[in-house]
């Protein structure tokens, strides 16, 4: 079966419109939600034969209610009773598709009764329109697993009775907090188990991507949304330069910067600059910033770190932690020398959180290396490769400890 | 985050000095753990291995790999069965193994899967 990108991308923006129509009459998230992957997957077999219906919509609204119709009918006579008492009284019955459904679903999925992995995958399949399968293949877990993951995440919702209504007005800025979480570690998980140009279809860094502009247009005026979309395209935008073809990592001081992909630093930039400081600062913004100063720096050399390090003074003091802390001490030894950022980095020893951080040792181990002190950055190496979970980085830190000697 | 919790060491003798109820009762619990963590949607996969008298050790032996009666590790130490799961935090991890070991008294090893592209 080939879909042409266009049905795919058409079928994907109508996801969760559609699950969120379906939601709204029948009152039924988790049937629902099935009903529609079947729409979809029949949309994704009828519509490069015989063409996009005039309303591809209300098609595939049509077809996902037929299923779900079939379920009940297929259930037992008591249970089909309750479901036609529910089907009765549609809420909001005639409305016109509401863009409010797509951001109630977002928040639904993200609900902070479930846990992260099950927030992820079901944003992924209810919102994202993705199917289990390439979830499955996107985390690197088997397709079963994956399954079992969306259907208790859906039990979870229909047995703790969440309404499929937006937050309310006192809620709604912690619960758009955790959203924004859930598609940080969306974007995160693709980054991380991905190396060099290479894309899949459900690739999860595009798909976080997708998802935040769909966010944005929601909701157009939140600052932070607009920064973690920027942060996203300026950090996606150093993708094929981040790993060699072998998979090996290469520093950010060592990227070709000729295949970073200046459409999107271009973009990021102009969505971060008109940003900042026209609503209240946020910590995505800042990374988005700082992200931004580095794209624009034609070579590692023209890098303003100046700029870069009050950017991280700030975004300290609006959300202090021992990370933030860390990437500040590479600013510090950048600006002020090598033994400066030792020192900064000294005060996060004491701090358990970071005993096991492989990226404390990393940092030490190439400003004890800047600082000239060979034997001690291999050491720190030695300790970082030990401390990773990703191979790529063990592998680069094992090459760094051995080209020390 | 992916994690394996490993049990270690020789079954065969745990398994000759306990009773017959401890036998049945692990027999059912081991069940019940597959079941809870399928069911949670967060097993890849668990598995028990042959026990270690059936293993080969293969090493080099005048320069070519040779194949050898016996486990490589004391049998103590050998890996006797795991389960490959995929969790929220290395707390959930740990949970997890705090289960079996309050039902089994003995060890468990947590480690961490480590993250690669799929082509590694």
């Amino acid at each position: 079966m080939t879909i042409t990108p266009r049905i795919e991308d058409l079928l994907r923006e109508l996801a969760p419109q559609v699950l969120g129509m379906l939601v709204r009459r029948y009152g039924q998230f988790d049937a629902g939600e099935d009903a529609v992957q079947e729409a979809l997957l029949a949309a994704a077999l009828q519509w490069p034969q015989e063409g996009v219906p005039e309303s591809p919509r209300s098609w595939l609204v049509t077809v996902a209610s037929r299923r779900l119709v079939d379920e009940w009918r297929s259930e037992s006579a008591r249970r089909r009773r309750e479901e036609s008492a529910t089907a009765l009284e549609p809420l909001g019955r005639g409305r016109p598709v509401d863009a409010d459904d797509t951001l109630t679903l977002l928040f639904l999925c993200c609900h902070p009764s479930l846990s992260a992995p099950s927030q992820l995958a079901l944003t992924l399949r209810a919102v994202g329109g993705l199917t289990t399968a390439e979830i499955a293949n996107a985390f690197l877990v088997p397709e079963s697993t994956m399954a079992q993951r969306i259907s208790r995440a859906k039990q979870s919702i229909k047995s703790t009775g969440i309404r499929f209504d937006l937050p309310p007005e006192s809620e709604r800025a912690d619960r758009l907090r955790v959203v924004l979480h859930v598609l940080y570690l969306i974007f995160n998980e693709g980054y991380t188990t991905s190396a060099g140009p290479a894309l899949q279809r459900a690739d999860l860094t595009t798909e976080a991507i997708r998802l935040m502009r769909m966010l944005r247009q929601l909701l157009p005026d939140d600052g932070e949304i607009v920064g973690l979309l920027a942060l996203l395209l300026l950090t996606d935008a150093r993708r094929a330069a981040r790993a060699t073809a072998d998979g090996s990592l290469v520093p950010l001081a060592e990227q070709q910067r000729e295949l970073w992909n200046t459409a999107q630093i271009s973009e990021g930039v102009a969505l971060i600059t008109r940003t900042l400081g026209t609503t209240p600062i946020g910590p995505y913004q800042l990374q988005a910033a700082i992200a931004a100063v580095h794209d624009e720096a034609a070579s590692a050399d023209d890098t303003d770190w100046p700029q870069i390090l009050a950017l991280y003074e700030v975004l300290e003091r609006v959300s202090p932690g021992p990370v933030v802390t860390l990437n500040r001490a590479v600013a510090v030894a950048m600006v002020n020398g090598p033994r400066a950022g030792l020192a900064l980095l000294g005060t996060l020893d004491t701090i358990d959180s970071m005993t096991h951080n492989h990226r404390l040792e990393a940092v030490r181990g190439h400003l004890l290396e800047l600082a000239g002190d060979a034997v001690a950055a291999r050491e720190s190496y030695r300790r970082a490769a030990r401390m990773t979970a990703s191979i790529p980085e063990q592998r680069y830190l094992a090459l760094r400890a051995a080209q020390l000697g | 985050m992916k994690y394996m919790i490993m049990m270690l060491g020789d079954q065969a003798t745990m398994m000759e000095v306990k009773s017959k109820e401890w036998i049945m009762d692990m027999i059912e619990f081991m069940g019940k753990m597959g079941t809870d963590l399928t069911e949670s949607g967060e097993l890849i996969d668990n598995r028990g291995l042959a026990d270690p008298s059936q293993a080969k050790t293969v090493s080099i032996q005048n320069g070519i790999p040779v194949a050898t009666d016996g486990p490589y590790a004391e049998a103590k130490e050998s890996l006797a069965g795991y389960w490959l799961v995929d969790v929220e935090s290395q707390d959930r991890a740990i949970e997890i193994a705090a289960v079996v070991v309050a039902f089994t008294k003995e060890p468990l090893e947590v480690r961490q899967v480590m993250d690669a592209p799929p082509q590694l």
